[in-house]
């Protein structure tokens, strides 16, 4: 159970800082014990422990200077950022990097692709741009004239 | 290969090849006119129920190339074009990538769908008339050819065609004075429309980012007029999908249509147990490759009509490639043979004969020449599988100076329609400015490209990724130029036993090219595209990848063409059996019972999308079909 699986619980505050939802809003797409998933099928457990050990450092006073160190700059940690991002946004695995998986290993679930139709539907770029996911959550007849929603609150 | 070709015993009025638009409405109007039909479809019967629907749905969403193809299968037995498939044809060798062999030069890039419902599953809904000018463009502009009938003679086919297929726009808003279209004579403007009609369901509403558009409205614009500019307009697009039915003014006041009345339009929705879903557009945004509700129309709305009206005189067979059709010595057609494959995607079938009155080929104007070039027929006039024609399709992109809200609602719901006629026809091409609402979604691949920029070159994460998501995905603009293509002799669809489907029967061989009237339609519409992103503040983001397999070049610079899927003109009618395949009404000139229907009969292309002027002669057909079995019952 992912309830109090403290792994799951860093892997959901980490994905909370690099894309820029909350918890709850993560938690309330219903993909993440799916992404968590591939994601420890993708990894090895020492990266994965690796990565999700920076959980505990976002708590302090720059956090920006910890995403930029520990995550997105690190020569392991940062391709797996990468993806990680665009797995929220996309609900398409990105594959790593041949350099990255030469070094810290390969898996044969490191494949381009859409991990579920939830996935594509819940990608978070669809609300992040104002819109819907193509296909799906329509907004109804003649929403498209309306004037669009303004962005993220206090922007 | 040896085979026993099966003899079926039941013999019909009418078999038609295709289950499509043309098909579904030849079918429908005979089987409401009392007459057996066999329709034959060589893709699987998987769209029909709601559950099947669902699937082709989900595999929308798991496409990673979310291409016009990609919910519907693609058997290997029975492949599709496929816009994936197209690269640049580099050598004197054909590209054999995919289901077309390409000789080029450029390749042909448009595609089509071999399924029951056919493309009508994955196009736009965009449901346009010709011009009267369209018809005689030889006569006007000494260019291709003149049709052997006139706007008027297809108008009444064009009111049925739009109350068929449910089109949404208003009539006073889509006369050529209306669109500010300068037309080349002045009786053109007469009558376009007849007194008293309308669509079917009022107009589509225009998106927000219609609006944005409209600010450059009456902007002069010269594109080499004699009579001075153009004066921008932007005007709602009509449209295959459904919207609020038109009321009549009084209470069981009915519509013309045609040469008959009708009650007002009941919208149908969903084909199967979900009728009520989909009686209006709800902005799934997905319109190309499917509408999840079927509030777009498809042909399987049509087909479905034809099905109740016929009960037992209509059969349908699915998963029947049509081989051979045989013919007699007084050249009539005897019998059609077609392969009967149990399992979708096995190279197993057998051979089945059918025999009946009358032949309509409806496969689309691909399919139609390859199945007329194997069975040897209409040879006389050397025009069969020639003049093949699509709309070259450019793209103009850029970012907006201000939200505009893309990525919602229908594909496009309005255009530029000032170009689509004018004096300067006869030194370039005519062409349609499409204003699209899904941002650089066609054009560059967006939502997903900005996203993949922004992580991995931008180095955004968190709400700053999200904020920059949000203003650069909200200025996306994009314009579509759609340009006529005039017909040509070398522009042409063969066939070669070297080519075949694992099924044996024959690939389309294609050899394409653009010329410099198309060229020079598009390059001055890349001008007038430049001129309105000036005008609004847009900046240009156009890239044209010398790489690309559309890449062109004219007067020095470069550009890149698509398929627009608007297959049209390779079995064209005419007044002479030396100069066309088919008469007036679709009738092949050499085979009395053998007609050809659809976009293949079209002499020249134009700026409109051909669906609707195809269902409007798919109806002329139809008739002339109706009026030949009468006649024969009468002798």
């Amino acid at each position: 159970m992912t309830q109090h699986d403290p792994d799951f619980e860093a892997f959901l505050t980490i994905s909370a800082v690099l894309t820029g939802y909350s918890v709850a809003e993560l938690q309330g797409t219903g993909c993440a014990p799916e992404y968590w998933t591939q994601f420890q099928q993708v990894l090895s457990e020492e990266v994965c422990v690796g990565f999700l050990s920076g959980a505990a450092q976002l708590t302090c006073q720059d956090r920006d200077e910890v995403v930029r160190d520990f995550f997105l700059s690190d020569p392991c940690h940062g391709p797996v950022a990468r993806a990680l991002i665009q797995l929220w946004y996309l609900g398409q695995w990105s594959p790593l990097p041949q350099d990255w998986t030469d070094m810290y290993g390969a898996s044969r679930f490191d494949t381009a692709r859409i991990l579920s139709s939830r996935a594509y539907k819940e990608g978070l770029v669809w609300d992040a741009i104002g819109a819907h996911p193509m296909g799906a959550k329509q907004q109804g007849f003649g929403a498209w004239a309306l004037e669009p929603p303004a962005g993220r609150a206090g922007t | 290969m040896s085979k026993d070709v099966f003899e079926e015993d039941r013999f019909y009025d009418v078999i038609i090849v295709g289950a499509g638009i043309a098909g579904g409405i030849v079918a429908k109007e005979l089987a409401a006119a009392g007459q057996t039909v066999l329709i034959l479809e060589a893709g699987a019967d998987h769209g029909e129920t709601w559950q099947t629907y669902r699937s082709y749905l989900d595999q929308y969403y798991l496409s990673m190339a979310k291409t016009p193809n990609s919910p519907y299968p693609n058997l290997p037995t029975l492949p599709s074009p496929s816009v994936l498939d197209i690269t640049a044809v580099r050598s004197t060798q054909p590209d054999t990538n995919g289901y077309f062999v390409q000789k080029g030069p450029l390749p042909f890039s448009s595609n089509y769908l071999r399924a029951y419902g056919g493309t009508m599953l994955h196009w736009l809904g965009t449901s346009l008339r010709m011009m009267p000018a369209d018809f005689e463009m030889q006569t006007r502009f000494g260019k291709g050819v003149d049709w052997p009938i006139s706007y008027q003679d297809l108008r009444p086919y064009y009111e049925r065609a739009e109350w068929e297929i449910g089109v949404s726009a208003d009539v006073k808003e889509q006369t050529p004075e209306a669109l500010g279209i300068h037309l080349t004579q002045p009786e053109d403007h007469k009558a376009y429309f007849a007194d008293g009609y309308d669509y079917p369901m009022h107009p589509i509403p225009s998106s927000y980012v219609d609006g944005f558009f409209a600010k450059a409205d009456d902007m002069p614009i010269n594109i080499g007029n004699d009579d001075g500019p153009v004066h921008l307009k932007v005007s709602n697009t009509p449209q295959g999908r459904n919207s609020t039915p038109r009321r009549p003014k009084e209470k069981g006041g009915t519509f013309p249509v045609g040469d008959e009345v009708r009650d007002p339009f009941v919208p149908r929705g969903a084909t199967g147990a979900f009728a009520f879903m989909g009686q209006r557009c709800e902005g799934n945004s997905s319109c190309i490759p499917i509408c999840p509700i079927q509030a777009k129309y498809n042909a399987m709305k049509t087909l479905g009509d034809a099905i109740y009206l016929g009960q037992d005189r209509l059969r349908k067979v699915t998963q029947a490639v049509a081989s051979r059709v045989e013919v007699g010595e007084d050249g009539k057609i005897t019998g059609i043979v077609y392969k009967k494959y149990p399992f979708p995607g096995v190279a197993q079938f057998d051979l089945r004969r059918v025999r009946a009155r009358q032949y309509v080929l409806a496969g689309g104007a691909v399919e139609n020449v390859t199945l007329a070039l194997a069975s040897n027929l209409c040879r006389s006039s050397g025009e069969l599988g020639r003049n093949l024609m699509d709309h070259p399709y450019m793209m103009c992109w850029g970012a907006a100076p201000e939200p505009v809200g893309p990525f919602r609602g229908p594909g496009s719901t309005s255009s530029y329609a000032n170009f689509r006629d004018g004096d300067f026809r006869g030194r370039k091409g005519a062409f349609r400015l499409e204003i699209g609402n899904w941002g650089w979604n066609f054009a560059a691949g967006s939502p997903n490209s900005d996203v993949a920029r922004l992580v991995e070159q931008d180095n955004l994460y968190g709400t700053a990724l999200r904020d920059k998501l949000h203003h650069d995905v909200q200025r996306q603009v994009r314009l579509g130029v759609l340009v006529e293509q005039l017909p040509r002799a070398s522009n042409r669809v063969t066939i070669d036993p070297a080519y075949r489907t694992p099924m044996g029967d024959f690939r389309p061989v294609i050899a394409y090219d653009l010329d410099d009237y198309s060229r020079a339609g598009l390059a001055t519409a890349r001008d007038v595209c430049k001129q309105i992103f000036q005008r609004l503040g847009v900046k240009d983001h156009t890239a044209y990848d010398p790489n690309s397999a559309g890449y062109f070049t004219y007067n020095g610079k470069g550009y890149t063409f698509w398929g627009a899927g608007h297959l049209v003109g390779t079995h064209r009618m005419g007044t002479s059996r030396d100069t066309s395949v088919t008469n007036s009404v679709s009738q092949t000139w050499d085979h009395e019972n053998l007609w050809m229907v659809g976009c293949g009969s079209m002499p020249t292309i134009a700026t409109s999308n051909p669906t609707l002027t195809l269902a409007a002669l798919a109806f002329r057909a139809a008739d002339a079909i109706k009026l030949a079995l009468k006649e024969e019952a009468v002798a």
